[in-house]
């Protein structure tokens, strides 16, 4: 088979092909970088928080009763609480925190090892002894905060923050205190790249020193500034008249709804001068990832009409082709060309236009994702993905050729000179 | 004869039902994606407020640690709200017409018990001016005065919804409401506010309702209210809930103020601006703002691309969609060029009998823009139809479920799409048929 002839009849029509080649690089490159941005997206999606999100809720109760504002009034509040909460057969573990899952931030601050090193930002948030239990992550090494660290940091953090500190020129606290600390493995890897932080400790901006406790494996929580994989609890009790105390729930798996609908009363019945909200963490996390799921679909939705449409325009097209080459098709046969011939004829014809298309398409993608890149956070078009992309395209040609090639070839030599 | 040319044109397209119902597909299918994300786009970029592009500003100050920018990444990056302090200096200028500090608590609200339980509920700190500077609709009453925020006066206006829970709908003005533990007066009732996006607080999720109590802002002293949205800051314990109130008001660089302004002119704003740069040379004397000078007098929209209100992937979003309408109109290109091609007998015909390549020439662009038009017009059904379940998609996931919708924009927007799609298809197709010798069509 000769290509020569191919080409020369497909110059005679350049419109025609070139419609098709900028069609097949069209949807390249939009089906290439919608790709991309799904990949980008299920990642966000698929991340795990390392913790037992599906069996988690957050219970905040809200006081309207003054006499909250003592904090040893809420302490025994608190506990009650927790009493009351832990005593529910659905409830697995409670504990006291403003540790919210995936609501997309929380609070965060920077630490140093020492004055003359760079601040490196990390989440924070309060714990109890109970907390990492309870989310389920898993600590790899040193220990959990006790009982007694949670009650002692309280009371000093208290006693501490009472009134403003003393400072020296530098804004440093003149007394500073040593609070004890559970770090991500993360974060440790950044502030001790040496080895094992167990004992070592790192400061603030006032000049307090944070010792390391303990390092749990992993955690998550998305944040801006990505920081995300970076986290310091420190013991405290959580909680204050305005904005109330929070607690974090697992449920027996299985028992999410039956916890639901009694967390309310279990807390009416310990004191009922306050008002309560109940979030389940699937029902934050979706919420959360609401954006980036809505993302996926519609990409998809666009990617599966696309190549649908893509492929309509190449059969439309190749027909049309067919059917205003009928004369010259019953000539060739005429002249000894077999079926084999002609159906090879229309598929290297369309090959051909793929190809240019494919390859207009590369160009394409790549504009099309540096555009879209100024715009979005988001992955660099890779070559693999283009190399997919292309190898679909091809087949996707093919397939779409087939069947008007196919009925061009059993076009029949007394046909093409019946009718003029 | 155009009507003429429209009405040969609907004869061709019930002659090839498939090809025509193909074509027509073809282009519903690209104006209902281009349309749909456009609207989606549209949703988030559009401006809540227009008349007040021009006067209406938001002030931010870089008061962050000298030692490093506020982190984000660009280097003159700034927080994005202020300190109480610095916004208590604003205050004393005299060069804004109207001006508000404004920042959202969480207080508990006391009905009547035979009402209801006590609930918590956002409740808005800001100054008289707010409500005239945003626009903001009354059902009834109206807002405090300005000596209301002087006098430190307990008076509140509440949403719509907040007064049918609490007083039954009726018209609440002069009724007394509990909260925390003080009794305000009411003095306005809001009438349905629903601006696109919360203008005058961008920080956190800017598509949030407005809240449903406001309360003058001088309340935050006596009444030790925090806020509860983002408090950036540095230097000691800046952020931390476990410092005490009155150290984070007086001092601190914890900036959770927002600021707003408004200058009618032009040469106010440029006295506002060196207004600014005099007292942050004056603060600097006094040791605070240790980096470069840095300020915006921002206008809505500035801000609104500053606080990115539209998601990035909208934008993405868009770009797909109209590429996709390109894809159709190649598409339709070669659609169009079969179905004239299949009709050249005729044609050759029409040619004979005198028409002009002109005539044959508008005759099919005006049959392409029928199309076009019809197409369009499903298209813009589908669009519609997808901007339903997306609004319930969104109701499910944020609590807003009226945020897309085609306005007079977007159904401009999708008539404009789609008479340039069947036009930059149609051309072509029209230009070769018009082009073609009739004698070679014309049976000998």
């Amino acid at each position: 088979m000769h290509v020569g002839p191919i080409l020369r009849a497909m110059l005679r029509n350049k419109v025609r092909f070139g419609l098709l080649a900028i069609e097949v690089a069209l949807t390249l490159a939009i089906v290439a970088n919608c790709v991309s941005l799904i990949i980008d997206a299920r990642t966000e999606l698929s991340r795990p928080s390392g913790f037992a999100d599906n069996d988690l809720m957050l219970v905040t109760a809200t006081p309207f009763n003054e006499a909250f504002r003592e904090s040893a009034y809420r302490d025994t509040v608190v506990d009650q609480d927790l009493t009351a909460l832990r005593a529910h057969s659905g409830v697995a573990r409670a504990t006291n925190t403003a540790f919210l899952p995936w609501q997309g931030g929380g609070s965060s601050t920077q630490f140093r090892r020492d004055v003359r090193a760079e601040r490196i930002r990390t989440q924070i948030y309060p714990a109890d002894e109970q907390l990492l239990d309870t989310l389920g992550v898993r600590l790899v090494e040193g220990r959990n905060f006790t009982r007694e660290d949670v009650l002692r940091n309280t009371e000093r953090l208290r006693a501490l923050n009472a009134s403003d500190r003393e400072r020296d020129a530098t804004g440093r606290a003149i007394t500073t205190v040593t609070v004890p600390a559970i770090i991500s493995r993360a974060y440790a890897a950044l502030v001790f790249p040496e080895g094992s932080p167990v004992g070592k400790t790192f400061e603030d901006d006032d000049g307090d020193r944070w010792q390391v406790v303990g390092v749990v494996e992993y955690f998550f929580n998305p944040y801006a500034w990505k920081i995300g994989e970076y986290v310091t609890f420190y013991p405290q009790r959580q909680g204050s008249y305005e904005g109330g105390t929070s607690y974090l729930v697992r449920v027996v798996p299985g028992q999410m709804d039956a916890v639901h609908k009694a967390v309310e009363q279990t807390l009416a019945s310990v004191n009922d001068t306050r008002t309560y909200r109940i979030r389940t963490i699937p029902d934050v996390k979706r919420r959360f990832l609401g954006g980036q799921t809505l993302l996926v679909r519609l990409l998809t939705l666009v990617i599966v009409v696309l190549v649908f449409i893509t492929g309509l325009g190449i059969v439309g097209l190749t027909s049309f082709s067919v059917a205003e080459r009928t004369r010259q098709i019953g000539t060739r046969r005429a002249l000894g060309a077999r079926r084999g011939d002609i159906l090879r004829h229309f598929l290297i014809e369309n090959w051909i236009v793929t190809t240019l298309g494919i390859a207009l398409g590369i160009g394409l993608s790549v504009a099309l994702n540096l555009t879209l890149l100024s715009q979005v956070d988001g992955a660099r078009m890779t070559p693999q993905l283009l190399a997919v992309g292309a190898l679909l395209l091809w087949a996707a040609g093919l397939l779409a050729t087939l069947w008007p090639a196919m009925r061009g070839a059993r076009v029949t030599p007394s046909e093409a000179t019946r009718n003029i | 004869m155009l009507l003429h040319n429209i009405w040969i044109a609907w004869k061709s397209l019930r002659r090839s039902p498939v090809l025509s119902g193909l074509i027509i597909a073809c282009i519903a299918i690209g104006i209902a994606f281009a349309t749909t994300f456009a609207a989606v786009r549209h949703a988030f970029t559009r401006h809540p407020l227009p008349d007040k592009e021009a006067s209406l500003r938001y002030v931010r100050l870089d008061n962050w640690d000298p030692r490093e920018p506020y982190p984000g990444g660009a280097a003159d990056a700034l927080p994005p709200q202020i300190t109480y302090r610095d916004a208590m200096a604003l205050r004393r200028s005299t060069v804004p017409v109207r001006q508000t500090a404004s920042f959202r608590a969480r207080l508990t609200v006391f009905p009547e018990p035979s009402v209801g339980r006590p609930t918590k509920e956002d409740v808005r700190l800001a100054h008289a001016d707010f409500f005239q500077m945003f626009d903001v609709p009354f059902r009834y009453g109206s807002g405090w005065t300005r000596e209301s925020d002087e006098k430190l006066d307990q008076v509140v206006v509440i949403s719509e919804a907040l007064n049918e829970r609490v007083f039954g709908g009726r018209n609440s003005v002069g009724q007394t409401l509990r909260i925390e533990t003080r009794d305000f007066r009411v003095v306005g009732v809001l009438a349905g506010w629903l601006p696109s996006v919360r203008v005058y607080d961008m920080t956190g999720n800017a598509l949030s309702e407005p809240e449903p109590v406001y309360l003058p802002f001088g309340l935050v002293v006596p009444m030790e209210l925090r806020t509860v949205g983002n408090s950036d800051g540095w230097g000691g314990r800046g952020g931390s809930p476990t410092a005490s109130f009155a150290a984070r008001l007086a001092s601190g660089e914890s900036t959770w103020v927002q600021y707003w302004v408004e200058l009618p002119s032009p040469a106010d704003e440029q006295a506002y601006r060196s207004l600014i740069e005099s007292y942050i040379a004056e603060q600097r004397r006094l040791g605070r703002f240790g980096r470069p000078t840095n300020y915006r007098v921002s206008s809505i929209g500035t801000l609104m691309d500053d606080f990115q209100v539209a998601p990035k992937e909208t934008f993405a979003l868009l770009m797909v969609g109209l590429l996709f309408l390109v894809v159709a109109a190649v598409n339709l290109i070669g659609l169009l060029l079969g179905k004239f091609l299949a009709r050249a007998n005729e044609v050759g015909v029409r040619r004979a009998l005198g028409a002009s390549r002109r005539d044959v020439f508008l005759q099919h662009l005006v049959e392409c823009q029928v199309v076009a038009v019809l197409g369009g017009a499903i298209g813009l059904g589908l669009a519609a139809l997808s901007l339903r379940s997306l609004n319930a998609f969104m109701l499910d996931t944020t609590s807003r479920g009226d945020l897309f919708r085609l306005d007079l924009q977007m159904l401009l927007l999708a008539l404009a799409l789609s008479v340039a799609a069947g036009l930059i298809s149609g051309i072509y197709p029209a230009w070769r048929i018009c082009r073609l010798a009739p004698a070679s069509h014309l049976k000998v």
